[in-house]
């Protein structure tokens, strides 16, 4: 192994790189449309649902419970349709996704102190929206609830008794539940992956490509020489990316840091292994580097799905959860998330950083294995 | 391939034209004519601009000033009217490596408006014609060198175009499949069809009707092969000896010696300002005996194409090459 | 016209050719098709939970019994003071902590209101929200139990106390079937990242391979060439498009209640508009490299978080869903879900035809002119 020739292999990659005009821009363009679409899209909270409201009643009543939901600011009234049948054309257009009808009746019922319901229709095609919109609906009118029936004291005289339980729901280390709190953090990792591993496929599938890998086995350089001088300029790049994307998160869109920069570092450096283990394996897969892109886009989809980055993974059938424990991805997003939020010390999170590093280190090792093998032949 | 009212007597019509990439210049104005249904071979070191000027005249390039015309239409406005009447063979393979023999014809005929009738009798002339019959079921990729040029060529033949453009057409490629080609061409010449071909070989050059120099994106000379030989002045003698090579410098340093090549084994050697019969020849022998080298025998040769590149390009100081030689316009 | 089927056939000849990559294009979308429907949803349940039990009385116990009972919390752990909190959230053993405060028992049994804290670990924005929600509808509905039970012990008429509930059906997909849900976003979704990354290619390719120039110096005109890339690709988009609702019709029985037609007009369009995309980046991309990039780039995140997939767009700043109007994937999205699950027809549907056919038409104009027709 020699340090100069590894260099030199370098400089050779980063001057391909800097060669081909588009790379650059792209290279930067890549963690900043990241970083939008992870602010400020996966970063939004569910709100302005699109709620009609149908009220049979047009009573006092009836228009309180209408103003509860519009002042929530869950909800945001599109239509009031008149009958049903306007309910369900609004749904069938996807004008709103949750509606609520006021029975005929309902301040009678109220006054006569008897239990009334209100009818609370979500469009189940999205039922992540409409599940949260049912909450907060529900949520709602349980506050009317309390509202319209408040109860006369256990004890007369003294103020009206609150429902049994008094529960006090916190929040902790998020307590806005700020969603950008947990996506930027997530994004680090994100723009790890997808940049290491996309771009290290395609620079070697490119080699192999265009036959210069053989001219290059002719030369002295050896096998090690070769893949220190491809992962290097790589890691740097990679490395770049995230440190702009740390600080975009941290600066502009104000996500709290309180943990430790080291901590952090050396989390994504194991995961980074993982990614380009990933990236050297679908480089032996494809023969093209069409194929190289197809392959990685598609292995990108599971981690993105199934590590728990949107779903939560204790929702998943039992065999798909014990799958997941083999995503590395799964770590270091618990790493990451824990480390700016909580700062949790290093102590708390071996579990996830031995899991990690076992996977990463097997990953890569297995790539590179792979690797070795085949430019020997 | 019919001759239409408007059609000139001219191919290929350039007009002081030019083409710069970012600050390099790679065809410097240059102005050219070629008469229809010769044979035009453009020769020049790697870099004169051959390829640029050649990607011009198909219309792949934009001119960054002037313009050319081919059988009377612009590269420039009238791209369009060019393209259907020529057929164009780049330096680097530009066929479908995945697709076999046939089905690369097959695109390309399908491509330029073959009529469907001819098209298989067409193919079929063309396979035999290149050699390459028995391969029409194979991937292009899995050609050799030669066999690849060929098809190339073929493909290009195809709609049976009244020019054609080879840039480079015979590189990395055996010496029998050039022959063969040339053979082709030869042929093609005889039917009418005017080509334009970009060589680096002088036995290639040779064997064109007129050929031009260029050389760092200017046009040097014009003539015929014949012609040009004829310009280079003094004469040539082919000097067998031992160690041919290390006897070099001595003959060079020779004051009546203009230039010195290598050919197979033996010393070409082109003289000029010899007084009297045969002194250049007693002077060398002398020299060379004295410096240890044995002259086994003399005997004079005729000027090739090699040496004529050789001496009448660098103008700087040389014999030909000045501003009256620059022939740029029609020949007439 | 023979010129477009001349590049057609040469495409498919390609395309053929090239096992690997009509592997990956028709096996990766399945295998992702079968993993998600079968696994995702978006209930959280077994929400891992530890209980501080503070008050150590019948009631407490009961209280802490109704969460696990729910369903909704997993009870793995009975911590001992406070102080450990703090270590169970920071080494994420568990999402929730309930504490039932001292004097629970005697406040709730005696009139009063029982003090309960749950304690949820926003660092994960998903499941805090859910785990918030839960929280609070069971400690209501639980509360209103006990204060039933505090009434009826005082003798009160409990008949005359009354209350709001809400009663939620879910319209289209009453069982909460994930399958339907994810089914037609991930016909989208799929679609999008096997068409764009082809087209992207296409054009660079040729570039690199040296054909570019005798595609130039042939008499084909601009508009020829791109239909005739984008027809195979079109027609295997389509076909993944089958194959994906098929499966999903037949292996998890997700409802179909529009109408074919329509969902074969929808798909078409829309995979013109993505394989006009993938040339619009192919007409323009310098390399290979970089039509690799720009197309992932272009197709996978954008389609991922714009559509309408996974976040709703609704909630998006009004920048972002400006932007998202420009996307088609926005459009496909609500006719594969409408038709799927709504039954929706035209009446419905026609905003979205309509702009997808105008992105559709707009799109393969746009890669026409880019196109240059010298090097």
């Amino acid at each position: 192994m020699s340090w100069r020739r590894i260099r030199f292999l370098i400089w050779k990659e980063f001057t391909q790189i800097r060669r081909d005009r588009a790379m650059i821009p792209l290279i930067l363009l890549m963690p900043v449309i990241q970083l939008v679409l992870f602010g400020y899209v996966v970063g939004s909270d569910v709100r302005n649902l699109r709620l009609a409201v149908l009220d049979n009643d047009h009573s006092q009543q009836s228009e309180r419970v209408v103003q509860a939901f519009t002042s929530s600011g869950y909800f945001t009234l599109v239509a009031r349709p008149t009958s049903e049948a306007g309910v369900k054309q609004v749904m069938d257009g996807s004008q709103a996704v949750i509606a609520i009808e006021i029975p005929q009746g309902f301040s009678d019922a109220i006054k006569a102190r008897q239990p009334e319901q209100i009818g609370v229709i979500i469009d189940g095609s999205d039922s992540r929206t409409g599940q949260v919109a049912a909450g907060y609906a529900q949520g709602v009118i349980a506050n009317l609830s309390g509202e319209f029936y408040a109860l006369p004291s256990a004890v007369p005289g003294a103020a009206p008794t609150p429902l049994g339980i008094d529960s006090r729901i916190r929040v902790l280390y998020n307590p806005t539940l700020r969603a950008v709190n947990t996506m930027i953090p997530a994004l680090l990792a994100f723009v790890l992956l997808m940049s290491t591993q996309n771009l290290m496929s395609q620079a070697i599938v490119k080699e192999r490509e265009r036959g210069t890998l053989e001219q290059l086995f002719v030369t002295p350089i050896g096998r090690s020489d070769y893949l220190l001088g491809k992962l290097i300029p790589y890691i740097g790049i990679a490395v770049v990316q995230v440190t702009v994307t740390f600080l975009v998160g941290v600066l502009w869109f104000q996500v709290p840091f309180r943990g430790s920069l080291l901590l952090l570092f050396s989390g994504l450096m194991l995961f980074m292994l993982s990614a380009l283990g990933l990236g050297m394996i679908v480089s032996l897969l494809s023969r093209t580097r069409q194929q190289a892109q197809q392959t990685s886009m598609f292995l990108q989809m599971p981690s993105m799905m199934l590590s728990g980055f949107m779903f939560p993974v204790e929702a998943f059938p039992r065999w798909l959860y014990l799958l997941t424990f083999l995503i590395p991805l799964r770590y270091i997003l618990v790493i990451v998330r824990s480390n700016f939020l909580k700062g949790s010390p290093f102590w708390a999170l071996w579990p996830q950083f031995v899991a990690m590093a076992l996977f990463s280190v097997g990953i890569f090792f297995l790539g590179l294995s792979r690797f070795h093998k085949r430019l020997a032949d | 391939m019919t001759l239409a009212a408007s059609d000139s007597e001219v191919a290929i019509d350039v007009r002081g034209i030019s083409k710069e990439f970012r600050s390099v210049v790679a065809v410097d104005d240059v102005s050219l004519t070629i008469p229809r249904g010769e044979v035009f071979g453009l020769v020049g070191p790697d870099g004169a601009g051959k390829s640029t000027l050649i990607r011009m005249l198909t219309t792949v390039l934009l001119p960054t000033s002037g313009d050319a015309f081919v059988f009377g239409k612009s590269v420039l406005s009238e791209a369009h009217e060019v393209k259907p009447r020529i057929g164009y063979m780049s330096q680097q393979f530009s066929l479908y490596g995945d697709l076999t023999v046939a089905e690369n014809l097959n695109f390309f005929a399908e491509l330029r408006g073959v009529p469907r009738a001819d098209l298989a009798a067409r193919t079929k002339r063309l396979l035999e014609f290149s050699g390459l019959t028995e391969f029409a079921k194979r991937q292009a990729q899995f050609l050799s060198g030669g066999m690849k040029q060929k098809l190339a060529l073929a493909a290009t033949l195809i709609s049976e175009p009244d020019l054609l453009f080879l840039d480079e057409p015979t590189t990395g490629v055996d010496p029998v499949s050039r022959r063969e080609f040339w053979r082709i061409i030869s042929d093609l010449h005889r039917q009418g069809i005017t080509v334009f071909v970009a060589t680096p070989y002088m036995d290639e050059a040779d064997r064109c009707n007129e050929i031009a120099f260029m050389t760092q994106g200017r046009i040097i000379l014009r003539d015929t092969p014949a012609g040009m030989k004829r310009r280079v002045p003094g004469r040539v003698i082919e000097v067998a000896v031992r160690d041919f090579r290390a006897a070099m410098p001595v003959v060079r340093s020779l004051p009546f010696v203009t230039s010195v090549e290598v050919s197979g084994e033996l010393l070409r050697v082109l003289v000029e300002a010899c007084s009297e019969e045969q002194e250049c020849e007693r002077e060398l022998t002398d020299a060379l005996d004295e410096a240890g080298f044995p002259v086994e025998y003399l005997r004079p040769a005729s000027t090739d194409l090699e040496m004529a590149f050789a001496t009448l390009i660098p103008s700087a100081g040389g014999l030909v090459g000045t501003a009256d030689e620059q022939i740029l316009a029609v020949p007439e | 016209m023979r010129r477009v089927l001349a590049i057609a056939r040469k495409e498919f000849l390609h395309i053929t050719r090239d096992r690997r990559l009509l592997g990956v294009i028709l096996v990766m979308p399945l295998i992702q098709l079968f993993l998600y429907s079968y696994a995702l949803s978006f209930d959280v349940k077994h929400l891992p939970t530890a209980a501080l039990d503070l008050d150590h009385t019948q009631q407490s116990r009961m209280y802490i019994n109704a969460l696990e009972q729910s369903n909704y919390f997993t009870v793995n752990r009975v911590l001992d003071n406070y102080s450990e909190v703090d270590d169970v959230f920071e080494s994420n053993t568990d999402r929730v902590v309930v504490v039932v405060g001292r004097g629970f028992g005697r406040d709730s049994s005696g009139g009063g209101a029982g003090e309960v804290q749950v304690l949820v670990d926003g660092s994960d924005a998903n499941s805090a929200q859910l785990a918030q929600t839960y929280a609070g509808a069971l400690s209501r509905l639980y509360g209103a139990n006990i204060v039933i039970q505090q009434y009826e012990a005082k003798g009160f008429n409990t008949s005359a106390i009354g209350g709001l509930s809400a009663n939620v059906r879910t319209w289209y997909n009453p069982e909460g079937k994930s399958a339907s849900y994810f089914v037609p976003g991930l016909i989208v979704v799929l679609v999008t990242m096997v068409t764009v990354l082809q087209t992207a290619n296409t054009l660079v390719r040729e570039k690199e391979n040296g054909t570019y120039e005798q595609l130039i110096v042939s008499p084909i005109r601009r508009i020829e060439l791109m239909v005739g890339k984008i027809a195979p690709w079109a027609l295997i988009g389509a076909l993944d498009i089958i194959i994906i609702s098929l499966i999903g019709i037949l292996v998890f029985r997700i409802p179909f209640r529009g109408s074919v037609v329509l969902l074969a007009l929808a798909s078409l369009l829309y995979v013109i508009c993505t394989l006009g995309l993938g040339l619009i980046v192919s007409a323009r991309a310098s390399s290979v490299d970089t039509a690799n990039q720009l197309a992932a780039l272009v197709s996978f995140l954008p389609t991922f978080m714009l559509s309408g997939f996974i976040f709703p767009l609704s909630s998006l700043p009004i920048a972002l869903q400006a932007l998202s109007y420009l996307y088609p994937a926005r459009y496909f999205m609500v006719c594969t879900r409408t038709i799927f699950l709504k039954g929706g027809g035209m009446s419905v549907l026609w905003p979205q035809i309509a702009a997808l056919t105008i992105f559709a038409v707009l799109i393969t104009v746009l890669a026409a002119s880019i196109y240059r027709e010298r090097a």
